[in-house]
């Protein structure tokens, strides 16, 4: 998962599910969640936020560590800039070329 | 879900020239040298990076009923994995007549696609597409 366009891959599939985003998102709003807290904030199970948690983990999203008998989460915010990074160069690509496109085609 | 670049532009040019533009030797990059054939080799050359990859299909708008044309290639450098890039070109009206094209480039990773097929894809320029290059 070095490579940042397979981070980004990654990424974005952790992110397509809308409960997952949610689940980020609430993850963000706390320095320490746990997933008691979790599924209290969101209309699912404890045992679904664990599972999503899993989810958003492998793609490098969060992290955790353990505190007595309780896991505590937060984003790491360092996989989504890879994804926008790759998203913004490939598009700043495409743009410059779609720019010479027109300026080309203007001059004939 | 796979990572997606999509652009969609009007342009005041028929098809066929805009089709001219997007094959040229110089407009995909600074070189460039494209088998406008399915299964055709294709090289990139920029002052930034060089890419090989393979043509997919490369239907121009002149051998095309309705006008429209379509060319799909693969590209990779040598330390980055395959996007498959696709430009839909599609006449449309401009005020005056119909001497405009809608021109749609998607630049993607279909990494759920490869996954799906699990076989090697087509080998090119010692260029490997395929889920091996993806699980790396």
């Amino acid at each position: 998962m070095s490579d940042p366009a397979d981070r980004a891959g990654a990424v974005f599939g952790a992110l397509s599910d809308p409960t997952r985003r949610a689940l980020l998102q609430a993850i963000a709003a706390q320095p320490a969640a746990t997933a008691t807290e979790l599924a209290s904030d969101l209309p699912i199970s404890r045992q679904a936020v664990r599972k999503h948690l899993t989810a958003l983990a492998d793609a490098g999203l969060i992290e955790h560590r353990r505190a007595g008998r309780e896991v505590h989460y937060r984003v790491t915010p360092a996989p989504l800039s890879d994804a926008v990074s790759w998203m913004a160069d490939v598009g700043g690509q495409w743009d410059e070329r779609l720019a010479t496109l027109r300026r080309t085609l203007d001059a004939r | 879900m796979s990572e997606r670049i999509e652009r969609r532009l009007w342009l005041a040019a028929s098809p066929e020239d805009v089709w001219d533009v997007v094959t040229g030797a110089d407009w995909l990059a600074d070189e460039v040298n494209l088998d406008l054939r399915p299964g055709g080799d294709a090289s990139f050359r920029s002052s930034s990076e060089d890419k090989a990859g393979w043509v997919e299909e490369a239907r121009p708008p002149s051998d095309s009923p309705d006008g429209s044309g379509r060319l799909a290639f693969w590209w990779a450098s040598d330390d980055e994995p395959a996007t498959r890039v696709e430009l839909t070109l599609e006449p449309a009206r401009g005020w005056d007549g119909p001497e405009g094209t809608r021109l749609r480039i998607v630049e993607s990773r279909p990494l759920d696609v490869l996954d799906l097929i699990g076989t090697p894809l087509p080998r090119s320029g010692g260029v490997t597409y395929g889920p091996a290059l993806v699980a790396a």
